[in-house]
């Protein structure tokens, strides 16, 4: 038996696509949809390839990363997926893909007008672990009552005089809707704002997919006198010295030494190589 | 004689769903399709294109004009439920604008489920857009679609077709500074409906309109600046 | 110098063949074979077929074997299989009545119309290891052999109108769950298909938890038949119903005590629980949940896990389970980081803070 292009069947990628166009015309907002069985486990990115697999053509060039990295073992794996089921070209080249599938970053390169990106979601509620009923949750977002999530992070603050979330860090979209950006940094989070590049979010075992579309208000939440900050290193990159890439802390001893390397592996690469040239 | 549907129904669909998507992400952006499948009339060949790529046997459709080739074309190569009355639509297919239903007919969704709002596919007589601030190249001041550019068949004409829309500046996600459009053939009181239906966001609904083979779309964020 | 880890394909390769290996074991030892798995592994084919929704017996065997006998794992594997399977059509309801039953026990009458029978049943082996080879016993076949429809105990009941009236034939068509999420709050008929799909060990855990007080329960077990069933589908094109095989089935009917309430008068409620196969731990546990979920619909209080639908139906799915409580095992290391540097900013914050205690403690001026 040989299996569909990009595996799934033609009436589960209409679905999709039926869903995608939602999701972009209602951005930041929740479209339930018939999340399939995945020969890949939930949780591994279940969402974000079955939004790949209804994008994909013949003409794309695909890059899936996790962490920032080409070479992580799930990114290997969901690549080495779509290789098999599509055929399509694969890159590890921010620049050169059409489609990036990513799991906990954004890379670094800045996007392109024709260029996607689809982020695995574990958990698209934002809410979800302030309030843990689905259909109160739906309820908030219907209001915009976003109040809980405020509380939470003015606690923070009354407590530890910082907002103590650093990844996953809700944001507001176009306004309207709380949304999660998925477990990216908080580093990440000004790159949602006003992307060149359409985003799309998939979370499969939620069976829930979501957008933010090109040039869109991505406002991280804060208060006047705690302003959004990200994370900032007193070290650059000791492979390619840059100083402004999300840095990997590793430890390269058993005394504990510890080194800082940029985790979007693409762009330290090419830096390097650049560097050499 | 039954007419074919899409050549190579996995990638034509793929190829045109990506232009739906890129044209629902940056609105008032007219974008080609990259297949016009052969249509019975009243359906434009680039609404038919749309109708194959989204709708199957899970969507109903309304047929502002259910003509019966039209009708058993589209149950063969997609198998869709017809709607009976617009309120009822997942998609709606508006043939003939000028005397399309008010917007406010169609499924704007409830709070709960905004998303469970009808999409409309209208043939427009023409549309045409203007140079703008965003970056891709090689879009002049013209018509860049009409009727009449089209290669298969023209349709009929009716006579009662609307009149020529002046061009407009829209705002909102997908667009980086404003985009203008002008789009022919719509009922003269289009734009106060869905000037009406933005107090309701996120409820709404969201408008692809085609001519010839560029397809344009409105989704319900997109906002209409006061010229 | 430091060089990035690289060869995430190699390893993966490498794992495959690993695991490979692995999975067939001692090559001098025959590899077991698909009927093998089938016939004398049935237990484990029923519960694979029910819990990856496929019946087929060939293809849950294969999963075993693939699966190495990991249960969750073969699951996972005949629904990845089915998910992209075309729908050519849907069979008529099945009709248990008509069941041909081969094992039928009630709890709540000594004797029933057809009797009580026990048919291939574990309860009453004495758990006794078998160290020699088994070799089954010649079975004689029944002096009378067991009526080809033997009457439902509940509609003895009902004759005497002392338990709920349910009316089939007024359900509204039934959502797919493989097609369609999970909404809440979810209908009887979508809450009975994700039970069915549910996990054994935890719909047997929640139904526990609902007879050591954590619900209303109070249950019988009315009827308990298991046997096969014919499939039925009625092609528009032809117009008329043809049978198209038959599928082993084992149904529970649960009886639960209903002091009435919400304009409904006392009388005995139905839990219903249904598994492909010989599954009777799984149907009786589906059963007793079923009922547990009803009490929204009863004016029932809520207040135990196995009574909260959103708790209930949002875990009971191992595939979902599994692969979330397992993907923990993914690099995390970018959110690590974010997390390293925010303790370490708070730690700091709370140094000072310290510091600055006995100061404030002795009644002196912060600064």
């Amino acid at each position: 038996m040989t299996y569909n292009f990009a595996f799934l069947d033609e009436d589960t990628k209409r679905m999709l696509r039926r869903s995608l166009l939602k999701a972009v015309a209602i951005p930041g907002y929740q479209v339930p949809f018939g999340s399939r069985e995945m020969p890949l486990p939930y949780g591994w990115g279940t969402g974000g390839i079955q939004v790949t697999a209804a994008l994909l053509g013949p003409d794309d060039v695909l890059k899936v990363i996790d962490q920032g990295a080409d070479d992580t073992t799930n990114a290997v794996n969901i690549r080495r997926f779509f290789a098999r089921v599509a055929g399509v070209a694969t890159t590890e080249h921010t620049a050169e893909a059409t489609l990036i599938q990513t799991r906990h970053r954004i890379p670094e390169t800045s996007l392109r007008e024709d260029q996607i990106l689809v982020f695995q979601v574990p958990e698209p509620e934002p809410l979800r672990t302030l309030e843990p009923r689905e259909a109160e949750t739906r309820t908030l977002h219907a209001l915009a009552d976003y109040g809980l999530m405020h509380v939470k992070l003015y606690e923070d603050i009354a407590q530890y005089g910082h907002i103590a979330t650093s990844y996953d860090y809700p944001v507001l979209v176009d306004g309207r809707f709380l949304t999660s950006p998925s477990p990216i940094p908080k580093f990440d989070n000004p790159k949602l704002d006003r992307s060149p590049a359409l985003m799309l979010f998939g979370a499969g075992r939620e069976k829930r997919l979501y957008a933010i579309p090109p040039y869109t208000h991505v406002e991280s939440l804060a208060f006047d006198d705690h302003p959004f900050e990200i994370q900032c290193w007193e070290h650059r990159c000791e492979l390619c010295g840059s100083g402004e890439s999300y840095l990997d802390e590793v430890v390269v001893d058993d005394q504990g030494t510890r080194m800082f390397v940029c985790s979007d592996t693409d762009f330290c690469g090419s830096r390097r190589t650049e560097a050499q040239a | 004689m039954m007419q074919a549907a899409f050549a190579d129904y996995v990638f034509d669909s793929q190829r045109t769903f990506r232009e739906l998507l890129q044209a629902m992400a940056r609105p008032a952006q007219p974008r080609p399709l990259p297949v016009l499948p052969p249509s019975p009339a009243p359906i434009a060949p680039a609404a038919m294109a749309i109708l194959l790529t989204l709708c199957d046997a899970t969507t109903s459709v309304w047929l502002q004009q259910p003509e019966e080739e039209a009708i058993s074309h589209l149950r063969f190569h997609a198998g869709l439920r017809l709607a009976e009355r617009p309120e009822d639509a997942d998609f709606a297919l508006i043939s003939d604008p000028a005397s399309m239903p008010s917007l406010e007919r169609f499924a704007h969704g409830d709070l709960r489920y905004p998303d469970r709002s009808a999409s409309l596919i209208i043939q427009a007589t023409s549309f045409s857009s203007s140079p703008c601030m965003q970056g891709e190249d090689g879009r002049g001041s013209h018509t860049v679609a009409s009727t009449q550019d089209c290669a298969t068949p023209p349709q009929p004409s009716p006579a009662s077709r609307g009149g020529s829309n002046p061009a407009m500046r829209f705002a909102g996600p997908g667009i980086r500074e404003t985009e203008t459009l002008a789009i022919d053939g719509l009922p003269s009181d289009f734009w106060q409906q869905r000037a009406a239906m933005a107090a309701q966001l996120p409820l709404g609904v969201d408008l692809f309109f085609v001519a010839a083979q560029h397809v344009v779309a409105l989704p319900r964020t997109t906002r209409l600046l006061e010229s | 110098m430091y060089v990035a880890v690289k060869g995430g394909e190699q390893a993966i390769a490498r794992s495959l063949e690993l695991l490979a290996e692995a999975r067939r074991g001692d090559t001098a030892v025959p590899e077991l074979e698909l009927a093998q798995i089938r016939e004398q592994l049935r237990l484990g084919v029923a519960r694979v077929m029910q819990e990856g929704s496929l019946y087929d017996e060939e293809l849950a065997a294969l999963a075993i074997r693939q699966a190495a006998g990991d249960m969750l794992e073969a699951i996972f594997l005949l629904r990845a299989y089915r998910t992209t399977l075309p729908r050519f059509g849907y069979t008529q309801p099945l009709d248990t009545t008509a069941m041909r039953v081969r094992r039928r026990v009630s709890g709540t009458f000594k004797d029933i119309p057809g009797g009580q029978v026990l048919g291939p049943t574990y309860d009453y082996t004495q758990r006794l290891l078998e160290f020699d080879t088994t070799t089954p016993a010649v079975v004689k076949s029944a002096e009378t052999p067991l009526p080809s429809n033997m009457p439902r105990v509940l509609d003895l009941l009902d004759a005497e109108a002392l338990i709920e009236r349910i009316d089939a034939g007024s359900d509204p068509e039934p959502m797919d769950l493989t097609r369609e999420p999970l909404m809440f709050p979810a209908d009887r008929a979508t809450r009975l298909q994700n039970l069915a799909r549910g996990d054994e060990g935890f719909l047997l855990s929640m139904a526990y938890s609902t007879q050591r007080g954590y619900a209303e329960s109070h249950p019988f077990a009315g009827e308990i038949r298991m046997g096969e069933v014919d499939v039925v589908v009625c092609p528009e094109e032809l117009g008329f119903a043809i049978e198209i095989g038959a599928v082993t089935l084992t149904e529970c009917q649960m009886i639960n005590q209903f002091h009435g309430g919400n304009g409904v008068p006392p009388q005995f409620t139905r839990g219903y629980g249904l598994s492909m196969g010989e599954g009777e731990r799984k149907a009786m546990s589906m059963a007793l949940v079923d009922r547990a979920l009803r009490c929204d619909e009863l004016a029932e209080p809520s207040y135990a896990p196995a009574q909260n639908q959103e708790f209930v139906l949002s875990h009971s799915d191992s595939v979902e389970a599994s692969g979330f409580v397992q993907h923990l095992k993914l690099p995390h290391y970018v959110d690590f980081q974010a997390e390293l540097s925010l303790l370490r900013t708070l730690a700091a914050q709370h140094a000072t803070d310290t510091d600055e205690q006995p100061l404030s403690a002795a009644g002196g001026q912060r600064p």
